[in-house]
């Protein structure tokens, strides 16, 4: 399958009828309509099913370790602005591992799409509890059911005053399509949390579960996501219905706009030794 | 050598380290060579800390325990330093902070009571000016004239402006007269014969320099004493030198932060200790793996754990050159003084990018927070290499960044350079940098990477060397000690024991080198700031050699040549 030069691998290490075929499929149909080329992009993940999804994507691609795809995303993207850069991982890499990456990532407002394959189980090691499983949840570190406050990734992103706050659902191409377009034009931080069903370790929340009760915020009449009290209060609906859409959206200052004048040209494509600059500085330590 | 030792003791917050530095910068234009350690304690405000500056007429790398000047802007420095003031040397306390215990301390002659605070506030100053006080004080009893003094305060506080310019300068003369008048004139120190311009820095200023030298683009840090000097360094010149620091929630973002610059084509680095150092573990693997050039300066205070965080130890060098989960090629190299530690950091860079792999600069709170003067460094000895890369025209969709080569370097391309896609990842993978399982491509792999693992050790950094050629004794160390070992081997040869230095600039892989001087037939004795004997174990287990002896250091205080001479064993010449 070929969207326009995002070529989509046959050989994965995914589970047939795995919710991460759906997001690399919608990804490579968002950036093939955004007009970007495979070498301009840079996807960085972890490690867990879903950090393999860049070698499954044409791209350039830095599989980096458990939980630290947000630091060195950031590192690339203040190096080479020019890059577009789209950091990939699961929940328990996200929002465990590097839960305290995605905090401040999020208060850095780093220019990049930040891509949450979020199916509330730790897969790669076989069925453990995530930040992201619901209470009572029966998994092989928690036989009693999980005890722990799931953790909610878009209200924590939302009281962070993140720019861009979005999730869609892994079972719905042209939705994540459309929110991973948006995300990524988003100028500044933009967290598409993905519902993905996992066909393995998680029989609770399958692809039935959440078609029948996702409902697109977009589409709701007078909703204003430029409203942070009621994107915040959307974030906690989980039942019966759940919310997916661009729930928050604000543009505010990026890191790379912070750094202004150094960064006048992309760090990477400047010049590398600056002799003069260091003789003044050396002056400063000269005496007589 | 001729030497004299200013020590000034006080408070965390008292204004010693600005009394230290208006001395040391006057020393160093009125011509002496100097060096100068600071001791202090793990707190903001309070406790008792000391700065001491030793002038010397030829270049000095390191300290004596003797003090001929002492400056005591508290009480604690008179109960607790008198001791180490020579017979005839000299005591500047301020009366007003003394109890009346202490009082009855400092009664001899040589003991010159001054209010430094007050005594600015008799010329209408504000008491801050206490610090100029005491140089003036300290001043005349190294110079005849005050206008060297002067002339750095002038430099000094320039950005405060003229007022603020001119009373540093009336209260210094005023401590100045005040000495003078008590005690007359004394004997001058020994000057070199010709005073030629100086710089006058620390490690901390020298290791950023000679980053930005080698053209670091790219620097994350976590604070973390007392490597934090470097990260605000950086961080202070950012703008001028159009690189970016980003202060980071953790060394772990701080490392990864970097390798993610450094992937797409910049030279970045990180700096940390100890404890942070350890958290980088993980992340100097994937460099490991992924083959990401990165230089991570490790400023080492003694462990374990927090340990002491405001001193010093060389405890990090067994886990610097062996921190890895499975093997990945690295070097670790120890600059021992300023200067070596400026020219260091270009080779570390380069060496990082010839052979795309982590490099570590170990340094410590001695060479991190220590002062000397050097002869002003020489740009053009700065070579940058950036190692093999691909161009990017050529490097079209057949490009494959971890191809294998004979040397086991595959030429870099950056990402978004060209048309040709780059992918790497710490999972184990094929040339092409995706995933794999099998374990014919993981066995090549492996040994492809270590294959540089190979070429680092031939061209490893040779031991620096001082004193005999022939020699009985040679004592062998690395980084911060190398000052410390060439007095003593200075101080041995005078007394007529041929007495040799080998320094170990890069402790990691050794040299070959190392083993040749091993075969000489003198008694050698390892010297290191650590308990284990952690570059004995490195040696002996390079080499299957054992020394006649150990020298060690782990009390958190530097190295110097007199600890060093008190423990080599018998022998006239020895002291």
């Amino acid at each position: 399958m070929a969207e326009q030069g995002f070529v989509v691998s046959r050989e994965t290490a995914w589970c047939p009828g795995c919710g991460n075929f759906g997001i690399v499929r919608a990804l490579a149909k968002a950036l093939s309509e955004l007009g970007l080329k495979p070498q301009e992009v840079l996807f960085v993940s972890g490690i867990g099913q879903a950090g393999k999804l860049p070698h499954y994507i044409s791209g350039n691609v830095l599989n980096t370790l458990h939980g630290r795809t947000l630091p060195t995303a950031t590192g690339a993207k203040l190096a080479n602005s020019d890059l577009t850069v789209i950091a990939v991982g699961g929940d328990g890499d996200g929002y465990a591992e590097g839960g305290n990456h995605f905090l401040h990532a999020i208060r850095r407002n780093v220019d990049i799409t930040y891509i949450v394959h979020d199916n509330q189980v730790f897969g790669l090691t076989k069925g453990q509890a995530s930040p992201r499983s619901d209470r009572g949840m029966v998994t092989g570190t928690t036989p009693l059911g999980a005890y722990n406050e799931p953790f909610n990734p878009l209200a924590t992103a939302i009281t962070l005053n993140a720019g861009f706050v979005a999730r869609s659902f892994a079972g719905d191409q042209e939705h994540l399509a459309r929110v991973l377009k948006a995300a990524i034009q988003h100028k500044g931080f933009a967290l598409v949390d993905v519902l993905q069903p996992c066909v393995t370790f998680n029989r609770i929340n399958t692809y039935q579960f959440y078609r029948s009760r996702v409902y697109d915020l977009d589409q709701e009449a007078g909703y204003d996501r430029s409203d942070r009290q009621a994107a915040w209060a959307r974030s906690w609906e989980w039942g019966e219905r759940i919310p997916i859409g661009i729930f928050y959206q604000v543009e505010r200052p990026t890191l790379t706009d912070h750094f202004g004048d150094i960064v006048d040209v992309p760090l990477v494509k400047q010049e590398l030794a600056r002799g003069e600059l260091v003789e003044e500085l050396l002056h400063e330590f000269r005496v007589g | 050598m001729q030497t004299l030792n200013i020590k000034i003791g006080g408070q965390a917050g008292q204004g010693l380290v600005s009394v230290g530095t208006i001395l040391l910068r006057a020393a160093t234009q009125e011509g002496w060579h100097l060096f100068a350690h600071q001791d202090y304690e793990s707190r903001i405000r309070g406790g008792h800390n000391f700065f001491q500056i030793r002038l010397a007429d030829q270049p000095v790398a390191s300290w004596e325990d003797d003090v001929d000047i002492l400056v005591a802007l508290d009480e604690t420095t008179v109960t607790q330093e008198l001791g180490e003031v020579k017979p005839d040397g000299v005591v500047i306390y301020d009366p007003d902070v003394l109890g009346d215990a202490a009082k009855e301390l400092v009664t001899k002659e040589n003991c010159i009571g001054l209010p430094f605070a007050r005594m600015a506030e008799e010329l209408g100053q504000p008491r801050i000016m206490a610090n100029a006080v005491a140089a003036g004080a300290v001043w005349a009893l190294l110079s005849e004239e005050i206008t060297v003094l002067h002339e750095t305060l002038a430099l000094m506080f320039a950005d405060k402006g003229e007022a603020v310019v001119a009373g540093n300068q009336q209260v210094a003369s005023h401590g100045f007269e005040r000495v003078r008048g008590l005690l007359g004139a004394r004997p001058r120190p020994a000057k070199p014969a010709k005073s030629r311009p100086h710089l006058v820095l620390r490690g901390n200023d020298a290791l950023p320099l000679g980053a930005l030298a080698a053209g670091v683009k790219f620097m994350s840090a976590y604070p973390m004493t007392p490597s934090t000097g470097v990260t605000e360094f950086i961080a202070s010149y950012g703008r001028e030198a159009k690189v970016i620091m980003e202060q980071a929630e953790d060394e772990i973002a701080a490392i990864n932060m970097a390798i993610g610059a450094s992937f797409t084509g910049v030279r970045a680095m990180t700096a940390t200790s100890g404890g942070g150092f350890a958290l980088m573990t993980e992340a100097l693997s994937l460099a490991g793996s992924a083959e990401i050039p990165i230089v991570v300066i490790n400023a080492m205070r003694p462990g374990p754990s927090t340990g002491l965080p405001t001193r010093t130890e060389q405890g990090d060098l067994r886990f610097a050159v062996a921190m890895s989960f499975g093997d990945f090629p690295r070097a670790v190299l120890a600059p021992g003084d300023v200067e070596e530690a400026f020219y260091l950091m270009a080779h570390a860079f380069n060496l990082a990018e010839e052979y795309q792999m982590p490099v570590v600069v170990l340094s410590d709170q001695h060479l991190a927070d220590s002062y000397t003067t050097v002869p002003p460094f020489d740009l053009s000895k700065i070579e940058i290499r950036r190692g093999k890369l691909a161009a990017p025209e050529e490097a079209g969709p057949a490009y494959l960044r971890h191809r294998f080569t004979e040397d086991g370097i595959s030429p870099r391309l950056y990402p978004g350079f060209g048309t040709g896609l780059v992918v790497s990842a710490g999972d184990e993978h094929d040339e092409a940098g995706h995933l794999i399982e099998d374990a014919e491509t993981r066995r090549k792999m492996m040994e492809k990477r270590m294959a540089k693992q190979r070429l680092v050790e031939d061209n490893a950094l040779d031991p620096v060397l001082c004193g005999a050629e022939d020699p009985e004794i040679m004592l062998i160390g690395f980084g911060s000690t190398k000052g410390a070992i060439a007095e003593a081997v200075a101080v041995l040869n005078s007394r007529g024991c041929r007495a040799q230095g080998v320094h170990l600039p890069q402790v990691f892989p050794l040299p070959r080198r190392l083993g040749e001087l091993l075969q000489k037939p003198a008694q050698k004795f390892i010297v290191e700031s650590n308990y284990s004997g952690q570059l004995e174990e490195l040696i002996a287990s390079r080499f299957a050699w054992k020394p006649t002896g150990s020298i060690r250091r782990y009390d958190g205080r530097p190295m110097n040549a007199k600890y060093i001479l008190d423990r080599l064993p018998g022998g006239e010449c020895r002291g």
